[in-house]
């Protein structure tokens, strides 16, 4: 079940009902009427005022939750109506805004196909190189240096540096470098560095990284180095 | 035809001082006019390395703030030809000077001077945008140490982004003995990383620190084996193709044998 599709959320003057714009009335009263099964029981025998906001509501989809509400929770609905306050924007929530400004629901999907930077050179220490979108580095990333991308980052070279891809939270993006050595590698939330012990160089082995079940796996994308 | 050479490295303590006043005095005895520039400004060496700190009267930020003429705080070092040093001051900081002004100096230096060396303060700061601000070629010092190379590739990316294109690599107190062991990083392994040409290798030599002490820079000494490494990179300055020297000198019997029958290469 998707959190976050309705909310509750008790006022001096009662309850309000938070719902989402996007979703159809079927899922918005299934999803109070789940909720309202774990934790109706604490509002038995109270008397409330509920007031909704987020989505609009006709008269009989009103009375449905109204009925609903009063069904689940025993409680005396004294009134059902949409709230017409503006919200105010509590400590809480613009607190969690900046603590993780990586919540956007919305991340960079287009790994297939979609924007793509190609950038041109060594990525030297010190530098950064950044894009929203695909990124494919056309050199080596010296250690020192970052390359991160909201999609897949692909280095045709050496890559000894940081590499972030799905910077913003897409965990299928894909790591791919002609040498993947990188003093850290991050997919999405999944920080990895390489393991301690000095690996003697091979030369030049394609390799690629990507996210399963949170774990980062590292494998040869060319069948003559498996 | 004259030409600005910035020597930096970012990286303190890796010899770019010591790579100035060497090479200055080598071109200098190839018979080239030559001034040493010292922009480490609060911090200055060159002058002490090159045995000459008794006699400065003025120095670069008063040539820049317009107390005196280039000439004037221009040294003359009497024991070879055509070499002079530009020292910096001690008593002010390296806000003291701009790129702008360094600059303009360094286009008046090109009037009188074959070549401009100027050594670079370590860091990335105020002292390394005067240093490389009028330069045309820059050569990048490194040790065979990581951090070295890593401050080494910031130099780099920064030279890059100033416009400075191709910069040259010196790599300095190289021990042949410790690479042979796998204790220390090779040529080859810092070029893999760097990715720029190299215009010289001096090895370690204690005669380095004699001849820095004495302020007599090692590129007099024939005896030297930096000596010889340095003035190579003098002649490759110049524009000679000149092979790099072989360290493997106290090879042993059977390597010899080797060589002889063609069954090793270097």
């Amino acid at each position: 079940m998707e959190e976050n599709i309705i909310n509750f959320k008790a006022t001096v003057n009662g309850l309000i009902l938070i719902m989402r714009e996007e979703d159809d009335f079927d899922t918005v009263y299934e999803n109070i009427e789940r909720k309202l099964e774990s934790s109706g029981r604490f509002f038995k025998g109270a008397s409330m005022s509920v007031k909704y906001r987020g989505r609009k509501l006709n008269a009989e989809q009103e009375k449905m939750i109204s009925e609903l509400i009063s069904k689940k929770t025993n409680a005396e609905i004294k009134s059902f109506e949409e709230d017409t306050s503006v919200p105010e924007p509590s400590a809480d929530e613009t607190e969690k805004v900046i603590e993780k400004p990586k919540m956007k629901r919305v991340f960079f999907k287009d790994l297939e196909e979609g924007v793509t930077k190609f950038y041109k050179g060594t990525v030297r220490s010190g530098k950064l190189v950044s894009f929203e979108g695909n990124l494919v580095v056309i050199g080596d990333v010296n250690p020192g240096g970052e390359v991160i991308a909201t999609g897949n980052v692909i280095v045709m070279g050496s890559l000894r540096g940081m590499v972030h891809a799905g910077a913003d939270g897409n965990k299928d993006a894909i790591v791919a470098a002609l040498s993947l050595q990188p003093v850290q590698l991050r997919i999405a939330d999944v920080i990895t560095r390489p393991p301690d012990t000095k690996e003697t160089s091979r030369g030049l082995v394609p390799e690629m990284a990507f996210v399963r079940d949170d774990l980062v796996y590292i494998e040869s994308f060319l069948p003559q180095y498996k | 035809m004259s030409e600005v050479i910035v020597v930096t490295s970012g990286k303190g303590g890796v010899g770019k001082t010591t790579t100035t006043a060497n090479l200055g005095t080598g071109l200098a005895l190839a018979g080239y006019k030559v001034v040493l520039v010292d922009t480490d400004i609060g911090l200055r060496n060159l002058d002490v390395v090159m045995g000459l700190e008794n006699r400065i009267v003025y120095d670069l930020v008063d040539v820049v703030e317009g107390f005196c003429r280039v000439k004037q705080a221009l040294i003359k070092d009497k024991r070879y030809e055509g070499l002079y040093l530009l020292p910096a001051a001690q008593t002010r900081d390296k806000t003291a000077v701009n790129p702008q002004q360094m600059m303009k100096l360094c286009q008046e230096l090109k009037e009188e001077f074959d070549y401009i060396l100027i050594d670079c303060p370590a860091g990335i700061e105020q002292g390394f945008k005067n240093a490389i601000a009028g330069a045309d070629r820059a050569i990048v010092v490194t040790t065979p140490e990581v951090s070295a190379v890593r401050d080494a590739d910031r130099i780099i990316g920064l030279l890059e982004a100033n416009e400075l294109r191709n910069p040259k690599l010196l790599v300095n107190r190289l021990r042949i003995d410790m690479v042979k062991r796998g204790d220390m990083m090779s040529i080859d392994d810092i070029i893999d990383i760097l990715a720029i040409g190299l215009i010289g290798v001096v090895p370690d030599d204690e005669k380095i620190v004699v001849s820095t002490n004495r302020g007599e820079p090692a590129i007099t000494d024939d005896k030297a084996l930096a000596g010889q490494a340095y003035r190579n990179i003098v002649r490759r300055i110049r524009g000679e193709e000149v092979p790099f020297m072989n360290f493997n000198e106290d090879q042993g019997f059977v390597d010899k044998l080797k060589k002889l029958f063609g069954l090793k290469a270097n």
